[in-house]
Formats: C-alpha cells, structure tokens, sequence
C-alpha cells in the first residue's frame, strides 16, 4: 500500500512538474518541441490535460494519505503500526529521505522536511484546486482571487522543484544510495528501512 | 447610468434609427456597466472607410495604442537561445494587419459570387472577447483576464511576453512588443520576450459608462455595442431582415463579438488572405471545451482521495482486530 502511495505520488508529481513547466511557454523557445517524439510539448492544450490527468492522482492520493493515515495514527501505539508509520513517512517524503543523517537524527529530520514537504504540497494543490475552478467556469473568478492562486501556484512549483533538486542531488552524492534505490525498487529494500529503523527505536526505548 | 454624455447616447440612438431603425434599443447605453458586454460588427454598414487615409475606428484605436506604449530599450535584449524578438516600434504606422500599435484593423475581403459577380466587404477585426478565453484561464502569470463585464483584458504590468494567448487563441490575436515589460527586471534573455497586446474593449472607457473609442469614431454606426443578450438579439433580427449571416455567436464555444455580413462565412473566409496578424473567419470549436471533464474530476479528486482513504483505514482496522499476529 504504502509502496503504491510513494510511486503514485512520485510518479504524478514529476508529471506535474514537467507538464507545469512546460505550460510556462518554454517548450518551443528551448527546442523542446523538436525532440522527436514531444513534439506535442508546444501544446498547450494536450499539456494541460497531461497535467489535470497528473493532478487527478496526486490530489487523490494526497487525500488518502491525510486519511488513511490519520485515521490509522488514532490507533495507538502497536510496534507494528509504528514500524508503518516510520517507513510512510520515509516513502512520502523524498527530502527527507535524501537529507537523511546518520542513524540517530533521522527521525526528527525526517519530520521537518515531511511537514515542509507536506505544506508545499498543500499550497499547490489548493491553488491548483483554484486555477482549475477558474478554469471551469464562466465568468472568471475575481481577478485578485485568481491572481493569487496563480502566483502561489508558481512560487510553490518552484519551492517543489528547488527540493526535488535538493533530493536528486542527494541521491547521487550519499553513501546511502543503495538504501534509496531499495526504496524505488521494493519490498526488501522496505525490510532494510524497518531494520535501520528498529535499530533507532531500541536505541530509544 | 449617467457618465453617458449626451453625445454618446446620440450617437447610438440616432445610429440605430438612421441605419434600421432598431426602435427602443437605445436601452444598452444604461445596462452597459455589468455583465457581459457585446459588440455588433455589422459589415453592412461598414464602408472600410476607404476615402480616408486611415479608417476613423482605426485611427482612434491606434491612437489610444500607441499614447498607453512605452517605447522599448536599446538594444533588445536577445532572448536565449532562439534570438528572435519582435519589434514593431517603428512601424506604428502598419494599418493592413494587427500589430501591438493596431489593435483593430480592417479586413477588406473581395468575394466572387457564385455568378461570377464580384463584391468587396470590410471586416472591422479584432480580439473577439471569448466567453470563456483560453488566452485568459490559460495565462500563466494570470496576466490576461475576463472581467465580470466581459473584456477580456491583458495586464500589461503582468505581461512577460511569452505569446502563448498567441498560441491559444483561435485567431492568433495577441501582438507582441519586444523589449517592454516586466521582463526586463528579471532575466531577460532567459524568460520572457515583451509585452503582449490586444484589444483590450477600451476597458478603461467601458468602466466609466463611455463607448469604445471605436464604436463612436464610426460615422457609418457600424458597430453597436450593449449587453449580450439585447446584441444577439439585435443581430439575429438584421440578419433575418437582410438575409445575412452571422459569425461570433458560437464560434469558440460564443464570444463578444458578433458579425454581420451579407455573404456566408465560409466565402468570406475562403477570400481571406490569413495568415499572421490576419485572422481567419473560418468556424472554430472550442478547444477546452472536452476538458471540462477533466476539470470536474480535478475537482473531486480530493473526495475520491478522501473515501478510499476512510474505506482502506477502515479495512486495515478491521482486518488488525480479526488476526492481530498476522497483518500485511
Ligand atoms: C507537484 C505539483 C505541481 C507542480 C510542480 C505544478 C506546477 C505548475 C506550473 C509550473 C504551472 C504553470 C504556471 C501556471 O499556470 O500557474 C501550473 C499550472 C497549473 N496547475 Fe499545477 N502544479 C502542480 C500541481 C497541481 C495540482 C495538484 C493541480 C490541481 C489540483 C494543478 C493545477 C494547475 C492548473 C489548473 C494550472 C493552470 C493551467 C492552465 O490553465 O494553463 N497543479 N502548474
Ligand atoms: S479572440 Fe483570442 S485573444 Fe480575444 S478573447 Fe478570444 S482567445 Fe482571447
Ligand atoms: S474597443 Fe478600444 S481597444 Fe478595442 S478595437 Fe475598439 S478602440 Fe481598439
Ligand atoms: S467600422 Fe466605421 S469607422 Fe471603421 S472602417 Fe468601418 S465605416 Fe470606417
């Protein structure tokens, strides 16, 4: 489950990113448009529905997450609900993960970039929400409404590319990298997670 | 109702009586403010004014134009990596196409009957005010919008000069001045390339109870300008008077802008010599109009999101009370 959350997520918010990006007119200007096979990256319009397509699954899956883990956090404090926790969390938040410090930090850090990842993913989607009602209807939103939404909606894009970044980076230059790869393949990769991890609870308790 | 002048409110009610005698529409003048304003072309009426050097709507709009648009810096900055800038600001004087100085121009359109007859039309053109403008939802800065009373406006301070309204709209409307803008205090070679610039339905103007200035330069009251519903219901009674056709009404899933022409489209549109800053007249879908599903789906995304979550907390948890040792 968790594992589907991650790549979902993933998966549809690199599409954000790059479908969002290229509704910035960018596509033709840097030569985008003539990679064969993206020809249809100077589209707006296929772009623009690339990106509703994306933001379908990334909102949903962001929503699930809020609830089904909120849900399953009122549950207490079974070894194994936390284990869950832990590793969710370590999948959800692709900065965290990448700025992970030796063994004892990682839950707080983890924590920090989570809730900063969290926020950032709150303010697109909410300002996304926006740009799609305004998209929608007829007439137009206010102009200051939709203004602000658009402006958010860009300054977050740019905050979710700079820690995409920071992530990417991070993957390619920490000793940790095999951890990572684990993470992107599967299962036992996950079991390696709930090892360090368990290490770093009894190191606690 | 009162920043109407005097002079306005004759020149709309003595257009319309003395070209057909359209009793009791003076009433657009005072319902003008709100909603969604309209402009009747009716190229009936319309003489392209051609004993003039430049027709009288043209010379008022340009002039308009050309006052409201700093000039550019010198040198352009060359835009990365393509170099290509587009530099209009020596010719104000370009009248036979749109420009970012000629926000209306005249289209003349010479038809051959179907009996070899031959007849020349003009075609007042310009930004066709969408009901629902991708040029506007589709801006990335937000800078070009549809205001409640429907003037679909660009934000000139807002405007990074990246064309793609150009690219959207179905008539390829908006001009690009180089060199100007908001750009300038940023990256200029990297993003952004001007200001883009179109009709903007003299907004100003518009907003304080007064016509287009091109509405009122007309001495042949081509154009005649009021709320959407008493304009369409204007033009479709001309056309039933005289047998023409209308364009504007549905194009681009409807728009502000309604012609009148005594020719079919499709004949008018097949005379036209289209191309940049000459748009066609052809018929037009609206292109977003599928994404609306889409949109909607956008829209409930998040209760989707939300239901599996519920369902799936809901399973885990009853799945953990029945086999509390073996789990996923
Ligand atoms: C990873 C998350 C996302 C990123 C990086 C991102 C990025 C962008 C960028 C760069 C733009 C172009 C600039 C603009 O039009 O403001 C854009 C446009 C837009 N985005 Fe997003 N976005 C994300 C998520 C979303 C979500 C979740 C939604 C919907 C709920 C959404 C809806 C929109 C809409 C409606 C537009 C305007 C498109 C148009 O009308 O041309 N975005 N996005
Ligand atoms: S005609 Fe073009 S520029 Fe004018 S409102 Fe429609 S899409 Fe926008
Ligand atoms: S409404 Fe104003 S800006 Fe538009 S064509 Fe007429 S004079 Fe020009
Ligand atoms: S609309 Fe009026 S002013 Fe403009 S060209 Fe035609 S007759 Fe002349």
């Amino acid at each position: 489950m968790e594992l589907v959350e991650h790549w979902v997520l993933a998966l549809s918010g690199l599409i954000l990113l790059a479908s969002g990006l290229l509704e910035l007119p960018l596509g033709r200007r840097y030569y985008v448009t003539e990679i064969p096979s993206v020809t249809w990256a100077g589209d707006f319009f296929v772009v623009l529905y690339i990106h509703y397509a994306a933001a379908i699954l990334f909102v949903a899956v962001a929503f699930f997450h809020l609830f089904y883990h909120g849900l399953l956090g009122h549950n207490g404090l079974i070894p194994r609900r936390g284990d869950l926790k832990a590793a969710i969390v370590v999948i959800k938040s692709l900065i965290g993960k990448a700025e992970e410090p030796p063994f004892h930090k990682y839950l707080p850090e983890q924590r920090i970039a989570y809730a900063g990842m969290a926020f950032i993913i709150a303010m697109l989607i909410f300002s996304g929400l926006v740009k799609t009602y305004d998209n929608l209807v007829n007439p137009q939103l206010p102009y200051i409404l939709a203004l602000t939404a658009t402006w958010v909606h860009n300054v977050f894009s740019l905050f979710f590319f700079l820690t995409f970044l920071v992530h990417v980076t991070a993957l390619a230059i920490r000793p940790n990298r095999p951890l990572i790869r684990g993470i992107f393949t599967g299962f036992v990769r996950l079991d390696y997670v709930h090892d360090r991890h368990k290490l770093w609870l009894n190191d606690i308790s | 109702m009162s920043k109407v002048t005097r002079r306005n409110f004759l020149k709309l009610s003595t257009g319309a009586l003395f070209l057909s005698g359209m009793a009791g529409f003076t009433g657009c003048v005072e319902s003008r403010r709100p909603g969604n304003l309209t402009t009747l072309i009716d190229c009936n009426l319309c003489d392209g004014c051609v004993d003039l050097d430049a027709p009288l709507c043209v010379a008022a709009c340009r002039q308009r134009a050309i006052e409201r648009i700093p000039d550019p810096v010198e040198p352009i900055p060359q835009p990365f990596p393509r170099g290509e800038i587009e530099d209009w600001s020596n010719r104000k004087d370009v009248l036979d196409r749109l420009t970012p100085y000629t926000h209306l121009y005249i289209q003349r359109v010479d038809i051959i009957d179907g009996d070899g007859g031959e007849r020349t039309i003009y075609v007042p053109r310009r930004c066709m005010h969408c009901d629902n403008p991708p040029c506007a939802t589709i801006c990335p800065f937000t800078a070009n919008h549809k205001h409640s009373n429907g003037a679909v406006v660009i934000n000139s301070d807002m405007c990074f000069g990246g064309a793609k309204c150009r690219d959207v709209c179905p008539w390829e409307i908006p001009q690009r001045q180089s060199g100007i803008g908001i750009y300038l205090d940023l990256v200029p070679t990297l993003a952004g390339n001007g200001v883009m610039f179109k009709c903007d339905l003299c907004y100003d103007r518009v907003r304080d109870d007064r016509l287009p200035l091109c509405v009122e330069a007309c001495h042949r009251f081509a154009m005649v300008f009021g709320q959407k519903r008493d304009i369409e219901m204007e033009a479709i009674r001309r056309a039933a008077q005289v047998g023409g056709y209308l364009y504007g009404m549905r194009e681009n899933g409807g728009t502000g802008t309604i012609y009148l022409s005594p020719v079919s489209f499709d004949k008018v549109n097949d005379a036209i010599d289209s191309g940049p800053g000459r748009p066609h007249m052809a018929q037009v879908e609206r292109h977003l109009e599928k994404a609306s599903v889409l949109e909607s789906s956008v829209l409930l995304s998040p209760v989707i999101g939300m239901g599996a979550g519920l369902a799936a907390a809901a399973l885990v948890a009853v799945k953990g009370r029945g086999g509390d040792g073996g789990g996923d």
